[in-house]
């Protein structure tokens, strides 16, 4: 397979899935700048390591690209940044905006937007992408039974938020 | 089951991961335990929450051009973009190699639900609904559809009667466009189960059928799932699952036919 083909066949099988592959970096990274980034990012790591994966496993494969260049960044933003810089980068979940009596829909998104990450990550893999818990695991790099509690966890975390937005009449 | 107990697997139970042996017994405890099955409604709540398609964030329009524009610089020579991959976006996963109208199916019913999620609790509907479609998927595979071949039905009947504890009904339906072409021995968990293979042009439908037992009950049900269509019902003691890639008319077309047969009994 010389270059060519293989971006033609990378492309084919590839960029139908960029839609997942936002999803996922934007709800990792908080804001569509760095969500962005990060998907350009995968995209040419994975087309570097790219031998032709299928189906099923060309999902998956390409989300544990994404989420890896996104856990890479968000480490380094943590090492690297003052708290200052981190106050100032744009989050849904920012204190004003939870204030606000909002609409359903960012009710939901600023709820699992104050999830912690693991937690975050396997809900926006299991309920908006569908994966089973295999991919799942083959994604985040965790046992599966870790998939099982932090899906747990996290669903249980996510219903007493929204409840709470709606006790204070958030929503 | 005790509480604590169910509590382990409530979240598996919920996301189609057990068998259908613990499925049962999960559904079992739900059915009695007020406490539990609030537990398996909030995450119900929580899933319908986050399937909103609006949840979701959209791709960015230019994103796609951008990052194949960085792609080509990768591939020495640059080549010149003269063509764009059209924004068609489904799941691929969705799409083992079938016939092509599966590929359209995929794409009609994608953005649709899982028809019956919203009914509680359904976690055991929906680990019949995986399993059968899975069933059908790996007939599908070459060499995997039939273990009797036959277009008689006073061939594919016996087949099975040596091989099961029930009576599956066979009814040739090919004057109505529904050639049967044999029947296979097939699994539910670890039921053993009849599967007989009807083709409708170049549709194949593996019509699954397994005797009631007085725990399930099914409702006549039509969903569909990964792009298949499902019909299930009940009849003269036995469940009846229909799967296939042919469309859904044609689908209704042919579980009305085999009813109509089922109601007069016999193999004519």
């Amino acid at each position: 397979m010389n270059e060519e083909e293989k971006l033609t066949r990378f492309e084919t099988e590839m960029l139908p899935l960029m839609s997942d592959a936002f999803n996922l970096a934007r709800w990792l990274m908080q804001n569509e700048q760095d969500a962005r980034d990060m998907v350009q990012e995968a995209y040419l790591r994975a087309f570097r390591f790219f031998s032709g994966v299928r189906g099923e496993t060309g999902r998956a494969w390409l989300l544990r690209i994404v989420r890896n260049v996104c856990y890479d960044h968000l480490k380094k933003r943590k090492v690297h940044s003052s708290d200052e810089e981190l106050e100032n980068i744009p989050d849904d979940s920012s204190p004003e905006n939870q204030l606000q009596v909002k609409s359903e829909v960012e009710a939901v998104r600023s709820a699992l937007a104050s999830l912690p990450e693991d937690f975050r990550t396997v809900l926006v893999l299991r309920e908006m992408e569908e994966l089973s818990y295999r991919e799942i695991s083959e994604i985040t790099q965790v046992p599966i039974g870790t998939v099982m509690s932090r899906l747990a966890r996290g669903r249980q975390q996510l219903a007493e938020v929204l409840k709470q937005m709606r006790e204070k009449d958030l929503v | 089951m005790t509480c604590d107990e169910l509590y382990q697997q409530l979240d598996p139970f919920f996301d189609n991961e057990l068998g259908l042996a613990e499925a049962q017994k999960v559904q079992q405890h739900l059915e009695q335990c007020a406490a539990c099955e609030e537990a398996y409604a909030s995450r119900l709540a929580v899933r319908q929450a986050l399937q909103k398609p609006e949840v979701r964030f959209a791709t960015p329009d230019d994103l796609r051009d951008q990052i194949q524009v960085e792609l080509s610089k990768k591939v020495s020579p640059p080549r010149r973009r003269a063509w764009r991959v059209p924004a068609f976006e489904f799941p691929n996963w969705l799409l083992p190699s079938l016939a092509g109208a599966a590929a359209v199916l995929a794409v009609w019913f994608g953005s649709k639900l899982f028809l019956n999620e919203t009914r509680s609790p359904n976690g055991l509907l929906a680990t019949v609904t995986a399993q059968l479609v899975s069933d059908h998927m790996r007939s599908l595979l070459p060499d995997h559809l039939i273990d009797v071949v036959s277009t008689d039905q006073h061939t594919v009947k016996p087949w099975f009667a040596g091989k099961l504890s029930f009576s599956p009904p066979v009814y040739d339906l090919s004057d109505q466009g529904f050639k049967l072409i044999g029947g296979r021995l097939d699994y539910l968990g670890n039921q053993e189960i009849a599967a007989i293979v009807f083709q409708h042009h170049q549709h194949y439908i593996n019509l699954f059928a397994w005797p009631k037992t007085e725990s399930t009950h099914f409702p006549d049900t039509t969903l569909q799932k990964e792009g298949f269509n499902v019909y299930g019902w009940e009849a003269n003691g036995l469940i009846m699952w229909a799967v296939t890639d042919a469309a859904p008319d044609a689908l209704k077309t042919f579980v009305d036919l085999q009813k109509q047969k089922q109601q007069q009994g016999g193999t004519e």
